[in-house]
């Protein structure tokens, strides 16, 4: 075991565990994290975690946020952390279709709109 | 001196009472430590996102955002008032809806349209009573509001200030500081002005324990996590809003409720030394009736 990683949402501490190699979903792609990684912090997107642990590949779906990696320890900082298994991937699949149709008429709107998309899209995509 | 029967009535009833309140006491406790428990969790939550703006701003990153900055003109301006849905809580919602209205009169003086949203039942009925229109309503939060919620709340905020909807926005609710004391508060969350003065507080207090030992990778970039770190802020700002409003609604009820039993066991007190008097009067007159009557046959 060698990297700690702990999830904290605003209502508690979800996830504590260690973990050979972490996939940090980060805003602009995947991102791995191995044992000895240099301190960072990152912006994570709408994907999925996963974590190599001794009792196999685990999968979390997470809502945006933070990582910090700093000596062998990830904190992530994220509005919700599900278990894929959880997510209903019709569910994922009906807000994707709302946000579709969200207007977009103005560079503000539009932002809402791809933010809520991207959102969407990281949900169903975990879903599967 | 009164009848001894509806006295014992009356003292039959106080009692059945003050096994209400009791009862009532015990939940509010327990409800409370439950939510002084979330509360705490969020701190760590803001304690490590302050640990973040910290790390930001000494890479040398200058703390810039759309949100943080107040709008020339502010034309429209939402207040957020958050009561409970329940009564039985002492003076919580009075003091709420009191510095309400006082609040929204100097607010409607300076900004021409006044939107109010409100959260809880008692709330509502409260300003519908003041005759003040309420456009959103909130039921749903009880003494443990879930971040998901108040965070469809908050992203609607958001967006409104965002595409210019409003250029304000101001929550009153009862902040708590100590078991003892709950004060209603005004904050004005949007625009967030700076990021947050107990954010720095608590960035200067876990600046000495953990502090920023590291030079940090930024990724993307600085201003990039810049761009995320305000929005959420202002989200578990929110969030601790409405948490701390849930933790003053049950101390509120639990000092209420332990008041009413105090005064519930004084006034069982009071009736029964009342009833007791009554009971021995009446036993006197009743001897004295017979001996009365004993003497009349013997004479």
């Amino acid at each position: 075991m060698s990297i700690r990683c702990i999830v904290v949402t605003p209502e508690r501490t979800e996830l504590e565990s260690e973990a050979d190699y972490v996939s940090l979903p980060m805003d602009d792609g995947e991102m791995g994290i191995l044992k000895d990684r240099a301190p960072m912090i990152g912006r994570l997107g709408y994907g999925t975690l996963k974590l190599q642990t001794a009792a196999g590949l685990e999968k979390y779906y997470v809502d945006g946020g933070f990582a910090q990696v700093e000596k062998n320890e990830i904190n992530i900082l994220t509005g919700t952390l599900v278990p894929v298994d959880l997510i209903d991937a019709e569910e994922a699949r009906a807000a994707l279709e709302k946000a579709r149709e969200m207007p977009a008429s103005k560079p503000e709107e539009a932002q809402i709109k791809d933010k809520a998309v991207a959102q969407a899209r990281g949900r169903l995509r975990a879903s599967r | 001196m009164a009848n001894a029967r509806a006295l014992d009535k009356r003292r039959k009833s106080v009692r059945n009472i003050r096994k209400i309140t009791r009862t009532m006491e015990l939940i509010a406790t327990a409800r409370y430590k439950k939510a002084m428990d979330r509360a705490a969790a969020v701190t760590a939550y803001t304690d490590k996102l302050s640990h973040i703006v910290k790390s930001l701003a000494a890479s040398g990153t200058e703390v810039q955002h759309p949100l943080l900055q107040p709008r020339e003109e502010t034309k429209n301006a939402s207040l957020l008032v958050l009561s409970s849905n329940r009564g039985l809580c002492g003076g919580y919602n009075a003091s709420v809806l009191r510095s309400t209205m006082s609040h929204l009169k100097t607010m409607r003086e300076e900004v021409p349209g006044v939107s109010i949203d409100v959260s809880g039942k008692r709330g509502i009925n409260g300003l519908k009573f003041r005759g003040v229109d309420v456009e959103d309503q909130y039921l749903h939060f009880e003494d443990q509001p879930a971040y998901a919620e108040v965070e469809k709340i908050a992203s609607m905020y958001l967006e409104k200030f965002i595409t210019g909807k409003i250029d304000r926005l101001d929550v009153i609710y009862t902040k708590f500081i100590s078991t003892s004391k709950q004060v209603a508060t005004i904050e004005t969350l949007l625009p967030l002005g700076s990021l947050g003065d107990d954010l720095d507080d608590e960035a200067t207090t876990a600046g000495v324990s953990t502090g920023p030992s590291a030079e940090y990778e930024f990724l993307p970039s600085a201003e990039s996590i810049l761009e995320e770190v305000v929005p959420t802020s202002f989200k578990a700002k929110l969030f601790k809003c409405f948490l701390d409003a849930a933790v003053s609604e049950q101390v509120a009820r639990m000092i209420a409720m332990k008041g009413a039993t105090e005064s519930a066991g004084d006034m069982i007190k009071q009736l029964s030394m009342t009833y007791n008097r009554a009971r021995q009067s009446q036993i006197t007159g009743e001897i004295m009736e017979i001996i009365g009557g004993v003497e009349a046959l013997e004479g």
